[in-house]
């Protein structure tokens, strides 16, 4: 259950790598010896690891198109573990090495073997490894923030607070907690001493006024081929996201979803470890199974007690009857013109108020658009100033009739040949939606607010939210190729 | 001060062995604890000095000893530290833990180990911190970490400690009930395991345990230390696969104690961070699999919330305890639950890539309820897995390299079960279609990733359909074309055909690649071919040839049509790599077993570029090549080229003279110097071979009996022999004989070594530079070359040298090898004094007495201030000092042994200048050796060298 060493590494596409920080766990390295016996490998000093490191994930020699060392066909990888094949005296194969990677940053650890070291046992036999992984992307959202964008000198500071961070989440090797974000943001004050043992997990209490604030996010993918041999396909995913602020060292909050009648059930239920208590009916829906119409259908009960900061009381997923938007997508090409026929739909179950609603047409392995033709029958069209995306932004509304269209001519005849895509070539081209739909679901799940239970003295003030976002929403033209996205397909 | 440290620190992090080459481990440890002991460095600094002790405590501490002295000298910082610096205290246990376990203080129970425990359960029962002090109580935690991380490394140390630590854990309230929790349950995982370890342990022990009752408890902490030395099983977690055993300890069905003590533990688990939560749960998990007495049931209550959960750790705990406990804690029902929930995680759009890779691995290797035989650790689809679960992870253009290939592999296994026939055959044409569409995306162009992750994909679908001729036909048939059109791709294409082959040992798939490859190339129109596709055209029709059951002939068309003048300006522009590559080709045909049948035609187009090349270089092998194939007969041809399969059925080439310039990449490996791992031989003086006596040795003898021609007065001798040091060349060399020799290991490719180039690097400046040696071979079976050592010293002291060596193996590689130490004695400088050759006995005596003279006297007129004399004295019987003078001192005797002078004179030269002057005298107390030298830098090494020799004797003759 520990790790051997960790390595926080910064690099620019496989340039400029440097190892930012690292850490030796010796006791556990004193363990690893011996329970590997004569398998042992030591860790090998930094430069050598960064090397063989950035080799197995790819990133090596960049300029080269070919290295036997990192292209060989052989070395599969399709685990989570890489193997780094330790060359010279202490030759060996270093296994498991966890590597999570995120733009720049790529952090890496290597949990000890508690078993026999051969036969080499399954990864799924070693708990150190799902261990690993949490520390390391408990780091990672440390270093570069939830919203994972980076910023050097944040970095920087925040790497340079790894060592006292360490001290508190992975003294000698085992992982005890994942570091916190900042400080908790609400008034917080020390435990007193008392009878009630105070979570772990829970840095001080909270005092004042009790708020409880839950948001509720769906995000609906969708691909859509206006082909009859082949079924258009969407799917939801919802996430319910809250941060408590009240009292007591283990004040009990209910939070109760609902759906409309005759909603399809919440499926692949998945919940915070503050939850805590689940009844089995609520886990029972899944969205590999094929649709039961006797299944359970809410309320969904979560009984937790909250931790200081915001956090993800649970997700689902669920299986809409109607995609939000139905879009078709047509081109014709012609003498050197690209004939476009584009309709989208809005649903009428869905609420036509957006915070935005834009649709994407880009154009690969094609010159710039040179004279664009194109009439859009609500809304406003623009071309982006690299002439390779056209952007039809739809705003807050669709008109009356729920229909857009968008038809007419492009020739690319531009001086510079547009940017390229191994994937959309010929008449294979897409569309891609982006809206927010504030304050509703696809799913009709629901918080009402009085149905948010807080079992404390004073009363609570509770504030809900919901929302739908589009994520990898594509309608491809239906004149062209479409790769296939997904096995439901057949 | 600071900025200096924190360089040096991380210098040292970054890389111990190149730091410790400027200093030594023993005095950068010196420096590091001083450090620490000063009131002057502040403790943020002090922090980082404490790191290279975490890390790296066994390069600081190369002995336990050392740990120990260093231990105790952390433990007295400690006891001096302000109560304020929390950190740094807290950093300070951590270093403490660090040196004591890995220099395996803690598993010998030292002295500092003992006092460093006490210290830890002093702090960690400490509660004066209950009035909110979290700093303490930080402090507190990290000493609760470093119990649990002593427990960890010397299991069992702290068994009898249970009671104790269930207490505190208990009254604990604050967020440290986690690492009291933490530790408990580790020790008593370890305590029980050491029971079921010992014969006849029963209920009564486990209560003894349980009740901190010692004296019951005292047999397992006999047994415990004995533990530690005997394997590392305890250290290994007992929940091991369907077929594995697990030890286990008799109670019958009564243990409430422990029961009592689970429950309270599962009871709080709940207050735990998932991470603390997934290890205690795993802990108990195996606690109750070596107790049967517990009910595994007693984990249903948390078994919910668990399968409930997004936390990684907390659903692979749950797995692991479904491997444990299989259908004693989980129904049939929770079994196709867990299953589907491993599916569905597996593609959770809100997880990330190398979760959802871990939970497909998780579905490989799925603890099932009864499963059918022993996997062995393989990948094995479940049995509940049915195909229209599966569908929700098939591969996708979509998806990442990595969850590609693991989607691929998976859906692999599904449809191999699934069989290829009829209906069910649609999964595997899915397979093949997703291949297909990888491979349009490399012919668009797809990025380097795309390309590697495609042929990885290409081998994973081979290897598990490789007999669907119906899908390997065609994919040879697309690869083919694709080639035709991305000619860059042949070093991946030559891998493929490699690994496939190799991988594939039943299938002739490869070498039907390789052939239709061969096809197309050789059928393509000439018009279009590009210098660099015919670069590549020539790497794939190499490998081609090296498959003996293909036919070459079209390949040699090939060549003949693209060296010919009337197609192509390739003779004419004389490149070397395309040149060299050709010739690749031609070598391989060499030895191809078709050769009868090609031999005209690969004559001519030898013979073609023998005379019509633009390269001299490509010329002259090109006729080579043509003498070898039309004068030796097919069997020494195939001798002097053939290719020898050796090294686990991977191809390696034996680079004979001939191949060395048109092998491809085989030549970087023949022109790159190898390192050795170990040395492979060494220099060793020469046993018993007495010093190559000089000239002047020999000619003196001879004028031993003849009239003496040397001067008779000490002053007139010195002035002629100071005379020859005129000349700075004269005698200011020493020659050592050695010899070569391999050293033990043995490793056969090192029996046979050629032109060894060795070479000398000093340690100090006491001596000139060395030249380099060579020695023309070194074969294990032969006799060892000699070597002579000429040292031109500057100062005639000890030294040591650094000796490397290149060398070329029988099957051509260059090496490059490092040579133990060579260590120069002080006495391997001695040589009797350059006395010149007409001058005998008498004649040095002379210069021993003007010496003698000028270097006692006192007035030190001139420059003689680096003169000095010296006494020496020891006892010796009269025996044992003749044999004593005879042994070391013979040659450079200017007094007579055998005349019955009772005081023996010894004049030593040490080149360049410097000389040792001896007169040793029996007196009636011991033996006196006066000692007179010119260099008074020289007595310390006298001094040690007299003292060897005479204590050897002492001992040698004591022995007598």
């Amino acid at each position: 259950m520990s790790v051997r060493a960790l390595w926080i590494i910064s690099h620019e596409k496989g340039e400029n790598v440097s190892i930012r920080f690292s850490r030796r766990f010796s006791t556990v390295e004193h363990r690893a010896k011996r329970l590997a016996g004569s398998w042992y490998v030591a860790v090998p000093e930094e430069n050598t690891v960064l090397q063989l490191l950035l080799t197995e994930m790819g990133l090596s020699d960049s300029n080269k198109p070919y290295v036997a060392l990192r292209d060989d066909c052989l070395h599969c990888q399709r685990s989570p573990a890489l193997e780094l094949r330790v060359d010279g005296p202490a030759k060996g194969v270093l296994w498991p090495v966890l590597a999570i990677s995120q733009g720049p940053l790529i952090l890496a650890c290597l949990p000890l073997v508690d078993a026999p070291a051969e036969p080499r046992p399954p990864l799924a036999s070693l708990l150190s490894v799902s261990q690993g992984l949490t520390l390391l992307a408990g780091l990672q959202t440390f270093l570069l923030g939830a919203g994972g964008k980076l910023d050097s000198e944040g970095l920087a500071s925040r790497l340079a607070m790894l060592p006292a961070v360490l001290l508190q989440v992975c003294p000698l090797g085992t992982p005890l907690d994942v570091p916190l974000l900042g400080a908790p943001a609400t008034n917080t004050v020390p435990t007193p001493a008392g009878s009630q043992k105070q979570p772990a997990w829970k840095t001080g209490l909270h005092r004042g006024r009790a708020v409880v604030n839950v948001a509720l996010a769906e995000t609906v993918r969708s691909m859509q081929y206006g082909n009859r041999s082949r079924q258009d396909l969407w799917d939801v995913f919802g996430t319910v996201t809250c941060k408590c602020e009240v009292e007591g060292v283990l004040p009990n909050v209910t939070v109760t979803l609902t759906l409309p009648p005759n909603g399809s059930p919440l499926q692949d239920i998945l919940v915070h470890p503050c939850v805590t208590s689940l009844d089995s009916t609520i886990l029972t829906a899944s969205s590999v199974d094929n649709y039961d119409g006797s299944a359970f259908s809410g309320p969904y009960k979560f009984p937790f007690s909250p931790p200081l900061e915001p956090f993800r009381l649970c997700s689902y997923t669920s299986q809409v009857p109607v995609p939000p938007i139905l879009g078709s997508y047509q081109l014709r090409e012609e003498e050197n013109q690209l004939h476009v026929s584009v309709t989208l739909k809005l649903h009428e179950s869905v609420k036509n108020s957006f915070e935005y609603c834009e649709a994407h047409l880009p154009f690969f392995n094609r010159d710039q658009m040179g004279v664009v033709d194109v009439k859009v029958s609500f809304g406003q069209l623009d071309i982006s100033k690299e002439k390779n995306l056209l952007v039809w932004a739809l705003g807050q509304k669709f008109p009356k009739s729920r229909e857009v269209t968008m038809e007419g001519k492009i020739t690319f005849s531009g001086p510079t040949a547009g940017p390229t895509d191994p994937l959309c070539t010929d008449l294979t081209a897409y569309i891609k939606l982006y809206f927010k739909v504030p304050d509703m679901t696809l799913s009709g799940c629901c918080v009402d607010q009085h149905s948010v239970q807080v079992y404390s003295s004073a009363k609570p003030r509770i504030v809900t939210s919901r929302e739908l976002l589009s994520k990898e929403y594509f309608i491809w033209n239906s004149t062209g190729t479409a790769p296939v996205s997904s096995g439901l397909l057949f | 001060m600071a900025v200096n440290w924190a360089e040096r620190i991380s210098a040292f992090s970054r890389s111990p062995s190149r730091f410790l080459s400027g200093t030594t481990a023993e005095a950068f440890l010196a420096e590091l604890l001083r450090e620490l002991r000063d009131d002057r460095a502040s403790y943020s600094v002090k922090v980082l000095l404490l790191s290279p002790l975490c890390e790296h405590p066994t390069v600081l501490c190369p002995s336990d000893s050392v740990g120990e002295e260093t231990a105790l000298e952390l433990m007295s910082v400690f006891a001096q530290c302000p109560p304020k610096t929390v950190q740094f205290c807290c950093h300070l246990l951590l270093a403490l833990t660090s040196v004591l376990v890995c220099t395996s203080c803690v598993s010998s129970r030292s002295r500092a180990s003992q006092d460093f425990l006490d210290l830890l359960l002093q702090i960690a029962q400490d509660t004066s911190d209950l009035h909110g002090d979290a700093a303490h109580r930080s402090l507190r935690a990290t000493a609760c970490d470093c119990l649990q991380e002593l427990e960890a490394c010397s299991p069992g140390l702290l068994s009898q400690r249970l009671e104790l630590l269930g207490g505190l854990r208990q009254r604990e309230s604050s967020r440290l009930h986690q690492s009291y929790a933490g530790l408990q349950t580790l020790v008593l995982r370890n305590a029980v395991y050491q029971l079921t370890q010992e014969t006849g342990a029963g209920p009564e022990h486990l209560k003894a345990i349980l009740g901190g009752n010692t004296s019951v408890a005292w047999e397992a902490e006999q047994d415990s230390g004995l533990m530690n030395n005997k394997d590392s099983a305890i250290l290994s977690s007992v929940i091991l696969g369907p077929m594995g055993t697990v030890p286990t300890l008799q109670t019958g069905p009564d243990c409430k104690e422990l029961r009592s003590v689970l429950s309270s533990l599962l009871e709080e688990s709940y207050l735990l961070t998932p991470l603390c939560q997934a290890a205690l749960l795993n802990r108990l998990t195996e606690l109750v699999a070596m107790v049967p007495g517990v009910p595994p049931a007693i984990f249903r209550a948390q078994l919910l919330r668990l399968l409930g959960t997004s936390e990684v750790g907390l659903l692979h705990t749950t797995l692991l305890m479904k491997c444990a406990f299989t259908d004693s804690l989980f129904s049939a029902e929770d079994e196709a639950f867990i299953l589907k929930r491993l599916v569905v995680l597996s593609q959770h759009p809100l997880l990330s890539t190398p979760e959802k890779l871990f939970y497909m691995d998780c579905i490989l290797h799925f603890p099932e309820n009864r499963p059918i035989g022993c996997s062995d650790g393989d990948e094995t689809l479940p049995v509940l897995l049915t195909p229209q679960l599966a569908l929700a992870l098939v591969p996708t253009v979509f998806n990442d390299s990595a969850t590609m290939l693991a989607r691929l592999n998976l859906l692999s296994l599904v449809y191999l079960e699934e069989g290829e026939d009829g209906e069910e055959g649609r999964g595997l044409a899915y397979l093949y279609e997703h291949l297909t569409s990888l491979l349009h995306i490399v012919e668009n162009g797809g990025s380097r990733e795309i390309v590697v992750t495609f042929f990885r994909a290409v081998l994973l679908f081979l290897s598990y359909f490789c007999h669907v001729e119906r899908y390997s036909n065609s994919l040879t048939e697309k690869l083919c074309q694709l080639y035709l059109h991305h000619t860059y791709l042949a070093p991946h294409l030559i891998n493929l055909a490699d690994q496939t082959q190799d991988k594939l040992t039943e299938s002739s798939w490869a070498v039907g690649l390789l052939k239709a490859l061969q096809g197309v190339i050789t059928e393509a129109p000439l018009a279009q071919l590009t210098l660099q596709d015919l670069s590549r055209h020539l790497k794939m029709l190499a490998r081609v040839a090296e498959e003996g059951e293909i036919p070459q002939h079209t390949t040699l068309s090939f060549l003949s049509s693209v060296i010919t003048p009337s197609s192509s300006s390739l003779c004419v522009s004389g490149d070397w790599r395309l040149g060299n590559s050709l010739l690749g080709v031609c070598r391989r045909l060499l030895v191809h077993p078709s050769l009868d049948s090609l031999l005209i035609p690969l004559a001519d187009i030898l013979q073609h570029l023998t005379c019509r090349y633009g390269d001299t270089d490509i010329m002259d092998h090109a006729r080579l090549y043509y003498s070898l194939l039309t004068t030796l007969s097919r069997e020494k041809l195939a001798s002097m080229l053939a290719q020898d399969l050796t090294e686990g059925g991977r191809q390696v080439k034996r680079r004979t003279l001939s191949s060395i310039m048109a092998e491809g990449e085989g030549l970087t490996s023949a022109l790159t110097i190898h390192q050795t791992e170990k040395a492979i031989f060494r220099l060793m003086k020469a046993q018993s071979e007495p010093r190559e006596r000089t000239q002047s040795d020999r000619e003196s003898d001879l004028n031993q009996n003849e009239t003496e021609n040397s001067p008779g007065e000490a002053n007139v001798a010195l002035e002629a022999y100071r005379t020859q040091f005129h000349d700075p060349r004269f005698a200011s060399e020493i020659t050592l004989n050695h010899q070569l020799t391999h050293v033990e290991a043995v490793d056969s490719r090192f029996d046979q070594l050629f032109s060894i180039c060795l070479h000398f690097s000093l340690t100090d400046d006491h001596y000139d530079d060395l030249s380099d040696i060579s020695v023309p071979c070194l074969f294990r079976d032969r006799p060892c070359p000699k070597v002579k050592l000429t040292l031109k010293p500057r100062r005639p002291h000890p030294t040591t040298l650094h000796a490397s060596a290149i060398f070329t193996t029988h099957d051509g590689l260059s090496w490059h090898t490092v040579l133990p130490d060579i260590h120069i004695a002080f006495q391997q400088v001695f040589m009797p004094p350059p006395t010149p050759p007409t001058w005998g006995r008498g004649g040095r005596l002379s210069l021993f007495e003007g010496l003698w003279d000028e270097m006692s006297s006192d007035s030190r007129e001139k420059d003689l201030t680096d003169c000095a004399t010296s006494l020496f004295c020891c006892q010796l019987k009269e025996a044992a000092l003749i044999t004593l003078v005879e042994k070391h001192f013979l040659p450079y005797l200017v007094s007579d042994l055998s005349e019955d002078d009772d005081e023996f004179k010894v004049l030593v030269f040490l080149p360049p200048q410097s000389h040792m002057l001896l007169k040793i005298r029996s007196e009636e107390d011991a033996v006196h050796f006066n000692i007179a030298t010119d260099n008074w830098q020289l007595l310390p090494h006298i001094n040690s060298y007299l003292l060897t020799i005479t204590s050897c004797q002492d001992a040698a003759l004591g022995h007598l």
